[in-house]
C-alpha cells in the first residue's frame, strides 16, 4: 500500500476517517424504547433487515462426517473391512443413529440438532467438500477458505473477505462488518474490510487513564495511518469498535427462550455472536471455530473425544437456534470442515485424512429437514466409488452451498469474485 | 469511550488479574485455532508464493492499496519480488525504519527485545564477538537464572517424577513450563538460544494440553528442543521422533502394523522436514507410517514413563520404499531410523529449514540467494544450525537484507519488560496477558506451531495496547516497572525531552522524529500528574506501530 495516506484516499477504510466523530460519539444514536436491559444503547444500523447476517463455523482438523451423519442405508457402511469398530449402528439399535430420512442418521451425540432439523431450519449436505485432493490440513484449509480449490495458491484473500468487498456495507461507516470470535483471523477473512478478531467482546476496552484516553487514542490512531496493512486498518477499526461495543452489555446478555449455551469456548463464542447480531451494530459476517477434529486415534464416536466434540457442537448450535428464533429469518449459519476422514478405520481405532464430508446449514430461510446428497445408487461407499480408493467422494462442491447462500440471502451478485473460475450449481439449500 | 475496568483505581494489583489457574479459553484439546491465518490477513489482499505462504510483508508493502473493486485483487508475480525492500521511511509519524547501527540491528534481531544493558554489552564486545557469544550460550554466565527458575521443580524432573508428583494436579507442570519460558525469554542472557528454543518449539509443535503431554512436554522441551536448539538438525529431528510427547501428540505411540496410521508420518514430512511441496507422495506417507509402526513409549506404571520403546511385536516388518529408497524387510527399529536419515538428508529439507531460519531473523520474504547459501551450508555441514546462523546473521545480511518483522506477542511483552527493567516476582499474570494476545507458550493446538507472519498477528492490536499500558501502570500483579525513574534518569523531565527519552529507553532511538513528537504531546497534555502523564507517554509509545516491529 501507499505509505503516504492523504485523507481521504481511495481506500475504503480510510475514507471513513473524515467522517468519524472521533471517539465517544457513537452513543449519540440511542433507541430509547423497548430495549432489553443488557442492551442499554442501540446503535441503529442501516437497513438491518435487508439481508441476512452470515455465521460461519469451521471445524478444524477434519470432522468425521461418516460418524456425524451416518449413511446407515449404504450397505457398504457396515462392511467388515471398513470401520467395524466405528460405524454408527442403524436406527433402532442400541446407540443407533437418529434417523433423518430413512437413509442417513445423526450420531447420537448430535441429538440436540434434531429440533432444528424437524422444524425445517437445518439442512444437511453430504458427500460435499472441496474438490482439491490435498490431504494436508493446512493446504486444505487454505484452498477452502481462500475459496480457490484446484487453483494455484496465489489468491490469499478469503472468500468471506471478497464477499464483504463485493457488497455495500449493511450499515454505513461500520468499523465491524466482520468479526472472528478468537485471537486471530481465519483465512476466510484474510483481507476483509473492517474486520477484527475479538476473542472477548466484553473486554474490548481502551486501557489506561480516562482523563487522557481521547488524547492517547487520537495519537495512536494517527500514528497507524501510514502503517503497513493490516495494522493501519486494524488500528482504526479497533478504536472505532471500542466505541461500538461499549453499547452492548455482554456480561448481562440473557439469551432468549431459555436457551442455554454450553460453557465451552465455542458455546461462549456463539453466544457472543448472538448478542452482536441482536444488537444490530451492522455485523455482516461472523465466524467461530471449533477445533479438535483430527481424530487419528481412538476417536470415540459414542463416548470418546469425537462424541464430546459433537456434543459441544450440537449443544451450541441448538442454543443459538433457540436464542435466535425471533430473528431466524435474518441469519444463516453454515458449518464446514477442511476435509472428511478416511472411510476405513486405522489400526488405532481412528481415521486418517480423507476427502468428502458433510456440511450443515441453519437458518430461517433454509430448506431444512432434508439431507441433500448425491449418493450414487445408494452405495457411494462401494469400494469402486470411493475417492482415491479409500475416502468418501465429493459430489457437491462446497462452493455450491456457500454461493447459493451468498446470492439468495446476502444479495451478493458477484459470485465470480467470491469464487473465481468457478460456476456454482445451486442445490436448493435455501428454499 | 469504554475503558478497561481498572482505570483510575488504586486497588491492590492482585484484584486485577485473573486467578492463577486461568482456565484456557480453548475448549478442545487440539486445533481450536488451528486454522488461524498462517498466510495473510488484514486489509490488503496480496500475491504470495505458495512456498512462501508465511511471507507477506514485502508483498503487502508493495501490494497496492486495497481498492473497492475486488476484481482488482492482485495475483501472483506482482510486486512480491521487491526483495528486501524496506518500507519508505520517516513519513508522517513513521513507518518502521531499522536502526543504522549494525550492533543495534543484531540485538533487535536475535533477542527478545532491545534493552540498554543488552545493547551496551553487545557494543562493548563488538558485532562478531557478541554474535559468537550468543551462538555459544554455554560461554555466557547465566547463573542469575537459577534463582528465577528455582520455584519450578518440574524443570529438572523426569517424566516419571512429574507424573508421580503431579498426576492429579497436571496443571502444575503445564504452568511451570509456560512461566519458565516467559522468565527465560525475558531475563536470560542467552537470548539467541531462547529465540531458537521458541522457533523449534513451534517447528516441532506439541500442544501441552494434549492429555499426557501435560507430563511429557517438559522432557521434550529440555532434552529435545533446548539441547539441540543450536546443534545439528538431524539430531534434533531424531530426538523429536523418539520424544514421548511427540509420539503421543501425533499419535505414533499407537501406530501399529495392520493399517498404519499416518498422523506423524505426514506431519514429519510436511512440517518438520520437506515442506508440503517438498516432493513426497501419499504413498510415501503411508510407507513412512509403516516404518514407524511400533515406535512408542513406556507408560506411567512402568516406572520409566516417557522412555522411548520400540515394540517389535507391533512393527510392520515387510519391505518398504520411501522417497525411492528401498528399505528391506526385517529392519525393525532401523526402518524409522532410515526414514529420519532419508528425510534429514533430502534437499527439500535443507531448503525448507534454510528458508524458515532465514525468515526468522531477516524478514518474512527472505532473499532467495541467501536462502540458497544457507541450504548449501545445511548440506555441507550435515545440518549444523550454528553454521547456518552464521551465514544468516553475518554483518552483511543484517545490514543489507533486513526487512521489518512484527513482534509476536511473547516478543512484544518480553521486549517491554526488558526495556523497562521490570521486576517480576510472579509471572503468572504475564501468561494471562499472552493468552489474551493469542500466544500462551506451548498452547497452540495444531501441529504447525504459532505462525510467524504479519497477517496472523497484525489485526489483534487491542490486547497489545492493553498489555503494555497495564504493565507500565503497574496494574499487572507480580510485575513492577519504575517508568518514572527510568524517564528521569534519561532526562525526560526536561522541557521537550520526553519523547526522545522514551524513544531511547524503549528502542535505542529507533522510533521516528514524528513519533517522538507525538509521544511528547501526550506527555505535555494537561492531563494531571507528572507520573500519570509519563506513564501515558510510555504507553502510547509502546502501542505505536513503530514499537510493534523489530
Amino acid at each position: 500500500m501507499s505509505h503516504r495516506i492523504a485523507r481521504p484516499c481511495g481506500c475504503l477504510e480510510y475514507s471513513q476517517l473524515s467522517r468519524r466523530g472521533f471517539l465517544g460519539t457513537s452513543g449519540a444514536a440511542l433507541a430509547a424504547a423497548a430495549i432489553p436491559a443488557w442492551l442499554p444503547k442501540v446503535v441503529l444500523a442501516g437497513d438491518a433487515t435487508s439481508r441476512d447476517s452470515l455465521v460461519v463455523v469451521f471445524l478444524r482438523g477434519g470432522m468425521d462426517g461418516l460418524t456425524a451423519v451416518a449413511p446407515y442405508g449404504d450397505p457398504n457402511y457396515y462392511a467388515p473391512d471398513l470401520r467395524p469398530a466405528l460405524a454408527i449402528a442403524p436406527p433402532g439399535s442400541a446407540n443407533g443413529a437418529i434417523d433423518l430420512n430413512g437413509f442417513f442418521g445423526f450420531a447420537p451425540a448430535l441429538a440436540p440438532l434434531l429440533p432444528a432439523y424437524q422444524a425445517g431450519d437445518l439442512a444437511v449436505i453430504h458427500a460435499t467438500g472441496s474438490p482439491d485432493p490435498t490431504r494436508s490440513h493446512f493446504d486444505a484449509m487454505s484452498y477452502m477458505e481462500f475459496g480457490i480449490p484446484l487453483q494455484p495458491l496465489n489468491t490469499v484473500s478469503g472468500w468471506l473477505a471478497r464477499h464483504l468487498l463485493s457488497v455495500p456495507p449493511l450499515a454505513a461507516n461500520n468499523p465491524l462488518r466482520g468479526v472472528m470470535v478468537d485471537d486471530l483471523l481465519p483465512r476466510s477473512l484474510a483481507g476483509a474490510p473492517n474486520t477484527l478478531p475479538i476473542a472477548d467482546p466484553a473486554g474490548f476496552s481502551f486501557p489506561g487513564r480516562s482523563i487522557s484516553a481521547q488524547i492517547r487514542a487520537g495519537v495512536i490512531d494517527a500514528d497507524y495511518l501510514d502503517a503497513t496493512q493490516p495494522l493501519a486498518s486494524a488500528a482504526m477499526n479497533t478504536i472505532d469498535t471500542i466505541d461500538l461495543l461499549q453499547t452492548i452489555d455482554f456480561a448481562n446478555y440473557l439469551p432468549a427462550n431459555g436457551a442455554v449455551y454450553p460453557t465451552s469456548g465455542f458455546g461462549m463464542a456463539l453466544k457472543s455472536i448472538a448478542a452482536l447480531l441482536k444488537a444490530d451494530v451492522g455485523v455482516e459476517v461472523a465466524e467461530a471455530d471449533l477445533g479438535g477434529w483430527d481424530t487419528h486415534a481412538q476417536q470415540g464416536p459414542l463416548t470418546g473425544e469425537l462424541a464430546g466434540l459433537m456434543t459441544d457442537l450440537a449443544g451450541s448450535l441448538a442454543a443459538f437456534h433457540l436464542d435466535m428464533q425471533a430473528r431466524l429469518g435474518n441469519v444463516t449459519l453454515v458449518v464446514m470442515s477442511e476435509f472428511g476422514r478416511r472411510a476405513d478405520q486405522n489400526s488405532s481405532l481412528g481415521t486418517d485424512h480423507g476427502h468428502g464430508n458433510c456440511m450443515f446449514v441453519l437458518g430461517g430461510n433454509v430448506a431444512g429437514g432434508r439431507v441433500i446428497a448425491d449418493w450414487t445408487s445408494g452405495e457411494l461407499l462401494h469400494p469402486d466409488l470411493l475417492y482415491g480408493g479409500d475416502s468418501l467422494a465429493v459430489t457437491i462442491d462446497y462452493r455450491d452451498i456457500l454461493a447459493e447462500i451468498l446470492q439468495t440471502r446476502l444479495q451478493n451478485n458477484a459470485l465470480d469474485v467470491v469464487f473465481p473460475n468457478y460456476t456454482p450449481t445451486f442445490r436448493g439449500v435455501i428454499g | 469511550m469504554k475503558l478497561e475496568p481498572t482505570e483510575n483505581v488504586t486497588l491492590p494489583p492482585t484484584t486485577i488479574e485473573e486467578t492463577p489457574t486461568a482456565a484456557p479459553r480453548r475448549v478442545s484439546r487440539r486445533w481450536l485455532i488451528g486454522g488461524a491465518l498462517s498466510a495473510l490477513g488484514g486489509g490488503c489482499a496480496s500475491p504470495v508464493n505458495p512456498l512462501a505462504a508465511e511471507s507477506e510483508l514485502d508483498t503487502l508493502v508493495a501490494g497496492g492499496a486495497l481498492g473497492s473493486d475486488p476484481s482488482s485483487l492482485p495475483r501472483e508475480g506482482g510486486a512480491a519480488d521487491t526483495q528486501a525492500g524496506l518500507p519508505p521511511q520517516g513519513i508522517d509519524g513513521g513507518v518502521f525504519s531499522p536502526p543504522v547501527d549494525a550492533v543495534l540491528r543484531l540485538v533487535n534481531r536475535i533477542t527478545f527485545g532491545y534493552s540498554r544493558a543488552e545493547y551496551q554489552a553487545a557494543s562493548a564486545l563488538g558485532y562478531t564477538a557478541y554474535l559468537e557469544q550468543q551462538l555459544n550460550p554455554q560461554t555466557i554466565d547465566d547463573s542469575q537464572m537459577a534463582p528465577r527458575l528455582a520455584a519450578f521443580d518440574t524443570l529438572t524432573m523426569t517424566s516419571q517424577q512429574i507424573f508421580d508428583t503431579y498426576r492429579n494436579t497436571s496443571n502444575v507442570p503445564v504452568q511451570q513450563l509456560v512461566l519458565a519460558s516467559i522468565v527465560r525469554q525475558t531475563f536470560s542472557k542467552r537470548q539467541l538460544l531462547e529465540r531458537m528454543v521458541e522457533f523449534w518449539s513451534d517447528h516441532f509443535n506439541i500442544d501441552i494440553l494434549d492429555e499426557q503431554c501435560r507430563f511429557l512436554k517438559l522432557a521434550d522441551d529440555r532434552d529435545v528442543i533446548r539441547v539441540h536448539a543450536l546443534g545439528k538438525f538431524p539430531d534434533l529431528l531424531r530426538a523429536s521422533a523418539r520424544s514421548a510427547a511427540m509420539l503421543f501428540y501425533l499419535d505414533n505411540y499407537i501406530n501399529v502394523a495392520g493399517s498404519a496410521q499416518e498422523n506423524y508420518a505426514r506431519e514429519v514430512c510436511e512440517l518438520h522436514t520437506m515442506g508440503v511441496n517438498g516432493g513426497y507422495t501419499q504413498q510415501d506417507v503411508q510407507e513412512i507410517a509403516r516404518c514407524f509402526t511400533g515406535w512408542t513409549f513406556r507408560g506411567g506404571a512402568s516406572g520409566q514413563f516417557g522412555t522411548f520403546f520400540f515394540n517389535a511385536a507391533q512393527h510392520d516388518n515387510g519391505p518398504k520404499t520411501v522417497l525411492g529408497v528401498s528399505i528391506p524387510a526385517g529392519g525393525g527399529v532401523n526402518d524409522g531410523e532410515a526414514v529420519i536419515s532419508i528425510l534429514a538428508s533430502h534437499p527439500s529439507t535443507a531448503n525448507f529449514i534454510a528458508r524458515k531460519l532465514t525468515a526468522l531473523f531477516l524478514g518474512y520474504n527472505p532473499d532467495p540467494s541467501l536462502v540458497a547459501r544457507v541450504a548449501q551450508t545445511y548440506a555441507a555441514t550435515n545440518g549444523d544450525i550454528k553454521s547456518m546462523l552464521r551465514v544468516i546473521l553475518d554483518r552483511k545480511p543484517i545490514t543489507q537484507l533486513l526487512t521489518p518483522k512484527l513482534k509476536r506477542p511473547t516478543h512484544h511483552m518480553a521486549a517491554l519488560l526488558r526495556a523497562m527493567n521490570a521486576i517480576v516476582t510472579n509471572p503468572q499474570p504475564l501468561a494471562t496477558r499472552l493468552d489474551r494476545m493469542g500466544q500462551r507458550p506451548f498452547h497452540w493446538p495444531a501441529p504447525n506451531g504459532y505462525p510467524d507472519s504479519l497477517g496472523a498477528w497484525g489485526s489483534n492490536l487491542l490486547p497489545r495496547w492493553q498489555t503494555v499500558v497495564d504493565l507500565i501502570e503497574n496494574r499487572v500483579s507480580g510485575t513492577q516497572i519504575d517508568a518514572f525513574g527510568l524517564f528521569e534518569s534519561q532526562g525526560g523531565t526536561a522541557p521537550g525531552q520526553a519523547g526522545r527519552a522514551i524513544n531511547r529507553l524503549l528502542t535505542g532511538g529507533a522510533l521516528s522524529a514524528a513519533a517522538e513528537a507525538a509521544i511528547q504531546s501526550v506527555y505535555d497534555a494537561p492531563t494531571g500528574s507528572q507520573l500519570g502523564r509519563t506513564r501515558d507517554a510510555f504507553g502510547v509509545a509502546a502501542s505505536m506501530q513503530g514499537y510493534q516491529w523489530y
